[in-house]
């Protein structure tokens, strides 16, 4: 394909800048986003021919903050908070990575309790994440009450997050060598109401919304990415689980008290929207039954400190007395300007939307040298382009929603 | 390794009759909620959420229990928290002191509640609401006076405070929350 | 005194004002402006929600609708500057008000004296004038020379293709039951309401008015995930108002339409003499069951999402339309039999 600048063939001449493709006579090109009601912080250009997409360019970058940059200039824990803002549903999912590779630098391993700690908030995430996710791709194909009703439904595991955390969304719950807040009494009992509604909900959900069948049609056979392309375009998460990959971060790499609960990874080998859907759905019941045993295991096991030794031994009786009254780990003044050594670490976790890998470098500071931040987003939009051409331009929509892309992440 | 992969396969509907009975379970859905629609509304002005007390809300400072010493400044992500430097007379000696005190700027604040968590003496507590409107930006930045004293909350006068309890058959349910229950 | 009273009467009820202005203009206002609100509510009660609420508590929240037309009624009318000006400005008000002009057609009563037009072919030009507003919607389109009105403006010619030929089969399956084209003769021929000997072609009309009208699950045109209004993506204020209310408009026309034909028009009631039983009654009769009928085509947009259009054109003529069809055979058996 030739580059064309500014309408006339100049590729040759070496030009750098905006490169304009010269659009086929019959074309119709439209511009989706960044301001539509389809598209959420970013552009897709689609060229259609007839109802037919021939060309989708996703434009990305719209959000872009600099999260990468900001973090070299802040503190190791003043990156959470920051972090936190690439998915806010999803605070624990995305953040816990950072400090499992902060854990692996300092070479200290959080106490069990915290590992649960961290687990059970990082599936009431990955539930309101997906519901979240259900609630746009809802919208996206008419389907309000969807909308509305995931975002009730989330409104659920909001109101536990916000009991074990003390935040609604921005949770901020995972420092390095353990979790912030240790459960309030009531929460067992309320945890295992929730699950006891959502198990009952879902069936709703099927009903009205997998099952029904407008939406099933609308789904079936949409943005289909077999097994071997999902693998070239490397997409993560219940995008690549869809097309029958067998990886989870929490399989491949169980972080915190992965490898001891008992859950499944579902895999659909359909890779079609509907099967992405699907994945959603089935992982949200896996949720429940992580929630469940996380619970158990915390209601079993005796409160104590869920923080490593390191930042709890020589702490002022103080501490302890507040940790026994509300269940609050206080924090060490020393953690406002910790020094970590000089090392390198990597940690992945697994999001709602998919797998996010931090790569980080310390050279001895109190701020990182280099936080590498690869979120699942950012690997999935490149489905808009090898996916979308060729289905109809009703389908933008339904691939748009099914891969639950989120710029925010993408973008950092 | 207890977690492992499941291959599912996508629930079969071929026929006639499946698409039938698809439509007639979504619409017996949609009808049981249109004669019990299970609301979770909440009519905000007029009514507000009465928050639990480890709700991470506004920061308050109990000057009496402060040492001074910055950590609440230093460990703030997102710069809301800075200390201000004051001329103060020191009650035993009576001599002219230099003293540091934290103030606070919720045009900036987060709620991330670090400060509170790393105040060597909790000198910091938190109170469990955040919704108060300011009328400018300035007003927002608060001063030592400001901050020393919780911020009033008018929407606690005009409300019925409420509360949201996990409910296994409508997943939340509104309750009235007892008024002059623990502060 | 009288005399004038009288006079004034007969000029309300002559049959075409009374029926272009009361029933179909005023009346139709305030039939849509219920189910609009009607349809924001049973949404929102499926949803888990309140719905309008704040502008009446006590009414929860009626007036809502007209707070909202008030709304529209002040708001700037922006007309884009590469719009086609006099079609852009024309085409909403005129298709908003040939989607009701099949009411000033139809008869409300079986009283002769009340009759708008002569009835012996009134099923046929009533649906004639169904067809006519449609076009303006694409000309809505075309005229705001944007590339999302376009695209919906092409849309909507699709749906109709699809929608037009199964609504008037199902119609007029009836006058093939009953063997003729006089809708007054349809109505009082049904003893038993039509729609319970010929369920599928009520079906079938039923899913071509969800099409006619972007109701859910056939809203394609205004679709504002791929094409943010469709036709009325430049529209603003009053204009847009006009656009949204034809829809509901032409919905309320249709609902007539199919009141007459399939819900045994004014029955059980029987109008006799005068304005009163001879008019004014039979025809709320007619206009409180079309409102019910309404009420249920506004339940399916909690239930449903939408259709992609070419599923939506292949269950119109692979589904609906041999329903159609079949509703259609089974209307002639019916007259064959002598059922009705
Ligand atoms: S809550 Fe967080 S952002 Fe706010 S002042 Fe405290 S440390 Fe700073
Ligand atoms: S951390 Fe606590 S004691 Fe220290 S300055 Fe801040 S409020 Fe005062």
């Amino acid at each position: 394909m030739s580059v064309w600048v500014y309408g006339e063939q100049k590729s040759e001449l070496g030009l750098e800048g905006t490169i304009t493709r010269k659009i086929e006579e019959d074309l119709y090109e439209v511009f989706i986003g960044p301001q539509h009601p389809g598209s959420g912080h970013m552009r897709i250009i689609i060229r259609i021919d007839g109802d037919i997409i021939v060309e989708a360019d996703p434009d990305m970058g719209y959000v872009h903050r600099t999260m990468e940059k900001l973090a070299e200039g802040r503190e190791w824990i003043k990156n959470v908070p920051l972090f936190e803002r690439m998915a806010i549903q999803d605070a624990c999912n995305v953040t816990v990575s950072y400090i499992i590779a902060l854990e692996r630098i300092l070479d200290i391993e959080p106490p069990p309790r915290a590992k649960y700690l961290r687990t059970l908030l990082c599936e009431i995430n990955r539930i309101a994440a997906h519901l979240y996710g259900f609630g746009i791709f809802g919208v996206f194909i008419g389907h309000s009450t969807m909308y509305m009703w995931s975002f009730a439904d989330r409104e659920v595991m909001v109101e536990l997050a916000e009991r074990l955390t003390g935040a609604r969304l921005t949770h901020s719950y995972p420092i390095p060598g353990g979790a912030r807040k240790d459960i309030p009494q009531d929460f067992p009992q309320a945890a295992r109401k929730a699950v006891r509604y959502f198990r009952r909900r879902l069936e709703e959900y099927r009903k009205i919304f997998l099952d029904n069948p407008v939406t099933r049609k609308r789904l079936e056979g949409v943005g289909i990415i077999p097994k071997k392309i999902a693998a070239e375009l490397g997409v993560v998460g219940p995008v690549a689980r869809a097309s029958g990959i067998k990886y989870d971060a929490r399989l491949a790499e169980p972080y915190d008290a992965y490898d001891e609960v008992e859950f499944e990874v579902p895999v659909f080998e359909e890779g079609d929207a509907l099967a992405r859907a699907w994945v959603k759905f089935e992982e949200i019941k896996q949720s429940l039954r992580i929630i469940e045993q996380a619970v158990d295991w915390l209601e079993r096991h005796p409160r104590e400190a869920p923080i490593h030794d390191r930042f709890w031994a020589k702490s002022p009786p103080l501490w302890k007395k507040v940790f026994e009254a509300e269940g609050r780990v206080k924090l060490l003044p020393l953690m406002a300007n910790m020094k970590l050594p000089p090392g390198r670490a990597m940690a992945r976790s697994e999001t709602a939307r998919g797998e996010i890998i931090y790569y980080v470098e310390s050279d001895g500071k109190s701020t990182p040298y280099r936080v590498r931040i690869v979120s699942p987003s950012a690997r999935n939009a490149i489905v808009f382009k090898y996916i979308a051409p060729g289905y109809k331009v009703m389908d933008l929509p339904t691939i748009y929603g099914s891969i639950d892309y989120f710029p925010p992440e993408a973008d950092r | 390794m207890p977690a492992r992969p499941v291959v599912k396969r996508l629930p079969a509907r071929r026929g006639l009759f499946a698409g039938f009975k698809g439509n007639v379970d979504a619409i017996t859905i949609g009808l049981k909620y249109l004669v019990d629609p299970k609301r979770i509304t909440l009519i905000y002005p007029n009514e507000y959420i009465k928050l639990d007390p480890g709700y991470r809300g506004f920061i308050v400072l109990e000057p009496k229990k402060c040492i001074n010493c910055s950590s609440c400044a230093r460990i703030c992500p997102a710069a809301a928290m800075r200390m201000i430097r004051r001329m103060e007379e020191d009650p035993k000696t009576g001599k002219k002191k230099m003293k540091l005190w934290p103030v606070i700027n919720y045009q900036r604040c987060i709620f991330c509640g670090y400060c509170v968590d790393v105040c060597p003496t909790e000198a910091l507590y938190t109170v469990p609401y955040h919704d108060i409107v300011y009328e400018n930006m300035a007003e927002m930045d608060w001063g030592l006076e400001t901050f020393v004293k919780p911020p009033e909350y008018p929407t606690a006068k005009e409300g019925i405070p409420v509360k949201y309890i996990v409910d296994e058959e409508k997943g939340l349910v509104k309750v009235r929350a007892e008024e002059g229950e623990e502060e | 005194m009288a005399g004038i009273i009288d006079l004034i009467l007969s000029i309300i009820f002559y049959p075409p004002i009374y029926q272009l202005v009361l029933v179909g203009l005023t009346g139709s206002l305030v039939v849509v402006i219920f189910i609009i609100w009607f349809e924001r509510k049973a949404t929102a009660r499926v949803q888990r929600r309140l719905g309008p609420y704040h502008i009446a508590p006590r009414l929860a929240g009626l007036p809502q609708l007209v707070a909202d037309l008030i709304r529209y009624a002040f708001q700037e009318v922006i007309i884009p500057r590469t719009a086609d000006r006099e079609l852009f400005v024309l085409a909403p008000i005129v298709a908003t008000v040939l989607s009701i002009l099949p009411i000033a057609v139809v008869p409300l009563t079986s009283n002769p004296a009340y009759w708008p037009i002569p009835m012996d072919y009134s099923i046929l030009v009533a649906l004639a004038l169904t067809t006519v507003s449609p076009i303006f919607l694409i000309v809505a389109g075309w005229a705001s020379n944007n590339k999302f009105s376009i695209i919906g403006g092409v849309r909507e010619a699709f749906v109709i293709t699809a929608y037009e030929m199964i609504a008037i089969m199902s119609i007029l399956s009836a006058s093939a039951a009953v063997l003729t084209f006089n809708l007054v003769e349809i109505v009082e021929a049904q003893r038993i309401w039509y729609i319970l000997l010929n369920p599928i072609a009520f079906l079938a009309a039923f899913l071509s008015v969800l099409m006619a009208t972007s109701g859910f699950p056939f809203e394609i045109p205004e679709s504002e995930n791929e094409v943010v209004a469709g036709p009325f993506t430049e529209y603003s204020g009053l204009l847009y108002g006009l656009n949204m209310g034809a829809a509901y408009m032409k919905r309320f026309a249709f609902s007539i339409l199919m009141v007459l034909v399939f819900l045994g028009g004014w029955s059980p009631y029987t109008p006799g003499e005068g304005i009163l039983s001879g008019y004014l009654i039979p025809s709320l009769i007619v206009v409180a069951k079309a409102a019910i009928l309404m009420m249920i085509f506004s339940l399916t947009r909690s239930i449903y999402g939408r259709f992609r259009l070419d599923q939506a054109l292949e269950g119109a003529w692979r589904l609906v339309f041999p329903m159609a069809v079949l509703g259609f055979g089974l209307a002639l058996l019916e007259a064959y039999l002598g059922v009705m």
